[in-house]
């Protein structure tokens, strides 16, 4: 034992380590901050770490090359031992990693921990997330698959909107005119060396100050920050009411970082590795590319917006929306930390919380895009709406596939969501107004006019005329009733 | 303090070397393979025929592929060319890559294979008086008028199963109705239905020209403008669009198609 403390002091004479660390070790936090809200950071922290060893050694196998890259993964999937259970670590290490820095910048904008004296700590914190991101999209990029190949085509229309510059942009972004080797090598740079390297640095900085300036205290109402005389009170505060880092608030830390480890190896197992989907090649069009979820409110986004309002939104909204998470400490760095005081902060957080998870729930299945396979493939029109069906309106139910209607309205819970659901449009829609609205479309529709003869219009609508339930009656127009029995 | 440090080496030796095996392996064992590469049944059909001709063949809005007689009815060739470049004058598309479809040639080959596989009754043989599925007869519309005023018209001349319809007749062709006539569909589970043919002809099975003859009269009762909206007006446009008296006379009278029908 006593050669162990002579390496340790051989070094420690040299290092000059050992004192800085146990300060570190022993500088004192509030006695309420040893508390499971604080768990977030640290969690972030080893979610990196996890990502930088399955990085590793998923870089010892992957092939960063435009003809190699799929063939790789495929290889890591299905040949090497546990291979698959590495690429699904380093990808539910990913959507943790994103989901984990968000809440723990939501608690910490909750808990006003960004006011003085730690406003560059909350900097700092942004370019975090933002790289965290970054991370995020070079990462679906390294799995070279049709989503990501449309990925990085949706990254550089957005790039190529910029005014002047964007075509030059996008020249960089790609390494050439088009997605091709020297894109993939370009991302694996960033993925790779680049964003990471950073990351490091950043993070480093991050947790000095962290350590330096002292965990935030528990936010009380009526504790206002004052720049004049936050550091006394603070230092009163831990040391009346305080308690050594280590091991006072160390292990709650530990515990949930070894929670949140285990949650993604539970995920790894029960859910597997992402992908790789389709080969990236894009003359196979029989494909429907989305982003993987931390993307799924900005696809949803885009998707709702009007075409005239794309290109100030990709173009403004995010500097604005940097520009006010760098700002904030800066504009409120002094003032109430409570959120019993602070209800503009409260209903920023809950309105992006709520906009945030709406969006990427309805990213999730797109009731915007016609599935455009639903007229050939899938289930059937349940045989329950065609039993008594007559001929014709039987045919009508084979024009209705044919002519593709069920891409965009659903019958029987299968179809696509763009339209309405036709299950029970005869009790809405009248035969009149099935033909208006087929022939000549209208809200959102196209008119069909051009396309069904005379014939398919007419069994089309027979067929639409039996939808609907059977003690209900179909819409029918009086005066076409009236007229008929007149003569 | 030793044992748990031992354990927990144990455990990650295990891990490491075979015990890992016993993991759950991947869902998917193969690649996700070129559209064009599937050739296997379930998911052709399932991307391709399902959405008409019923998951399992049966019960679609469109003819049952799931169907012995019409398995014995046609040959390889016939219903490779009917996938391939679909089926004019019904709502068949064609699905072939040489006609502007997504489907190979092995991936229609498969389809093809898979449906016999499947739906073909095995070890039965044709019936040797079942009609073919093309004719060289030529058809007497007004024996098949005859035929279906004694044969089909009991359960055909109604209004919910009523098959002179001139705009459901606009839809299927000459060749779709004969097929139709001689394999029946069995899966609506109507009286009669399960037949096809064989209930023709007062019992007896349908001859060749007998099933001729009925496509002739059901063809001599197209209409040159079919689709007329409005059931039980012979000019429903007409009367819908006018309020003529004069106008809407004229078209309350029988034409001569409608009289035909009865």
């Amino acid at each position: 034992m006593s050669r162990m403390k002579q390496i340790y002091s051989w070094l420690d004479a040299r290092l000059q380590l050992g004192k800085p660390l146990m300060e570190m070790g022993e500088h004192p936090i509030p006695n309420r901050t040893a508390s499971w809200w604080y768990v977030f950071g640290s969690a972030a922290f080893t979610l990196l770490m996890l990502q930088i060893v399955t990085g590793i050694l998923l870089a010892l196998v992957y092939v960063p090359s435009a003809g190699e890259a799929w063939n790789s993964l495929n290889f890591l999937n299905h040949q090497l031992t546990l291979g698959w259970f590495l690429r699904a670590m380093h990808g539910w290490g990913s959507n943790f990693m994103v989901a984990v820095v968000l809440i723990h910048m939501a608690q910490v904008f909750l808990f006003g921990a960004y006011k003085y004296p730690r406003e560059l700590t909350w900097t700092l914190g942004v370019f975090l997330l933002l790289m965290t991101l970054g991370m995020a999209f070079t990462g679906q990029v390294m799995r070279f698959d049709q989503d990501a190949y449309w990925g990085l085509g949706i990254g550089a229309s957005i790039l190529s909107r910029v005014p002047w510059v964007g075509g030059s942009l996008v020249h960089m972004m790609l390494g050439g005119p088009i997605i091709a080797g020297a894109t993939l090598s370009r991302f694996f740079t960033l993925h790779v060396f680049v964003i990471p390297g950073m990351m490091l640095a950043f993070t480093f900085l991050h947790v000095w100050m962290v350590l330096k300036l002292g965990i935030n205290e528990w936010p009380m109402p009526g504790r206002v920050v004052r720049r004049s005389t936050y550091m006394a009170e603070y230092h009163e505060l831990t040391a009346k009411d305080g308690r050594p880092f280590v091991p006072g608030g160390v292990w709650k830390d530990a515990v949930f970082s070894a929670a949140i480890l285990a949650a993604v190896a539970v995920c790894a197992v029960v859910f597997g590795p992402f992908g790789p989907g389709g080969q990236p090649d894009p003359t196979i069009i029989q494909t429907a590319p989305k982003p993987d979820f931390f993307f799924l409110w900005l696809y949803s986004v885009l998707s709702y917006l009007p075409p005239s309002m794309e290109t100030p939104f990709l173009l403004i909204a995010p500097v604005l929306g940097i520009a006010a998470l760098l700002g904030l400490p800066f504009y409120a760095s002094e003032g109430e930390k409570s959120w019993h005081r602070r209800p503009i902060a409260i209903l920023a957080l809950t309105t992006i919380a709520v906009s945030w998870g709406v969006l990427t729930h309805l990213g999730t299945y797109t009731p915007w895009s016609p599935h455009m396979d639903a007229w050939s493939g899938g289930p059937a029109i349940p045989a329950r709406y065609l039993q008594t069906a007559s001929p014709l309106e039987r045919e009508g139910a084979v024009v209705f596939q044919a002519k593709q209607c069920r891409n965009c309205h659903s019958i029987g819970g299968y179809g696509g969501e763009r339209g309405p659901a036709l299950d029970d449009i005869a009790t809405r829609m009248t035969e009149d107004q099935l033909i208006r609205q087929v022939l000549q479309g209208g809200g959102n529709m196209p008119a069909y006019g051009k396309n069904l003869s005379p014939a398919e219009v007419t069994a089309l609508v027979r067929f639409l005329q039996t939808l609907h339930p059977a003690n209900e009656p179909s819409a029918a127009d009086a005066a076409q009733a009236a007229t008929q029995a007149g003569h | 303090m030793r044992a748990p440090i031992a354990a927990a080496l144990l455990a990650a030796c295990c891990l490491m070397s075979g015990c890992a095996r016993h993991l759950p392996a991947m869902n998917d064992e193969q690649p996700v393979p070129r559209p064009q590469q599937i050739v296997s049944f379930d998911p052709l059909y399932g991307q391709n025929c399902s959405a008409c001709h019923g998951s399992n063949g049966q019960n679609g809005p469109a003819l049952d592929l799931n169907n012995p007689v019409f398995q014995q009815l046609m040959d390889d060739a016939t219903l490779h060319r009917a996938i391939r470049d679909g089926v004019p004058g019904t709502q068949m598309p064609a699905f072939g890559e040489s006609a502007g479809g997504m489907l190979t040639e092995p991936q229609v080959d498969a389809l093809v294979a898979g449906m016999r596989k499947r739906w073909a009754t095995e070890g039965t043989t044709r019936p040797a008086q079942i009609p073919s599925v093309t004719t060289t007869l030529t058809g007497n519309a007004a024996h098949g008028q005859q035929l279906f005023a004694t044969d089909c018209r009991s359960c055909h001349s109604g209004k919910q199963q009523q098959v002179t319809d001139p705009t459901y007749l606009a839809l299927v062709s000459d060749q779709a109705l004969r097929i139709l006539l001689i394999a029946g569909r069995p899966d609506l589970g109507h009286p009669g239905s399960q037949t096809g043919w064989q209930t023709v002809a007062n019992g007896h099975a349908a001859s060749d020209q007998d099933v001729t003859d009925l496509v002739a009269y059901l063809a001599s009762l197209r209409s040159a403008t079919p689709g007329q909206p409005y059931p039980g007006t012979a000019d429903g446009v007409a009367q819908a669009v006018s309020n003529d008296p004069a106008r809407t006379r004229l078209s309350a009278q029988p034409t001569t198609q409608s009289r035909t029908e009865k």
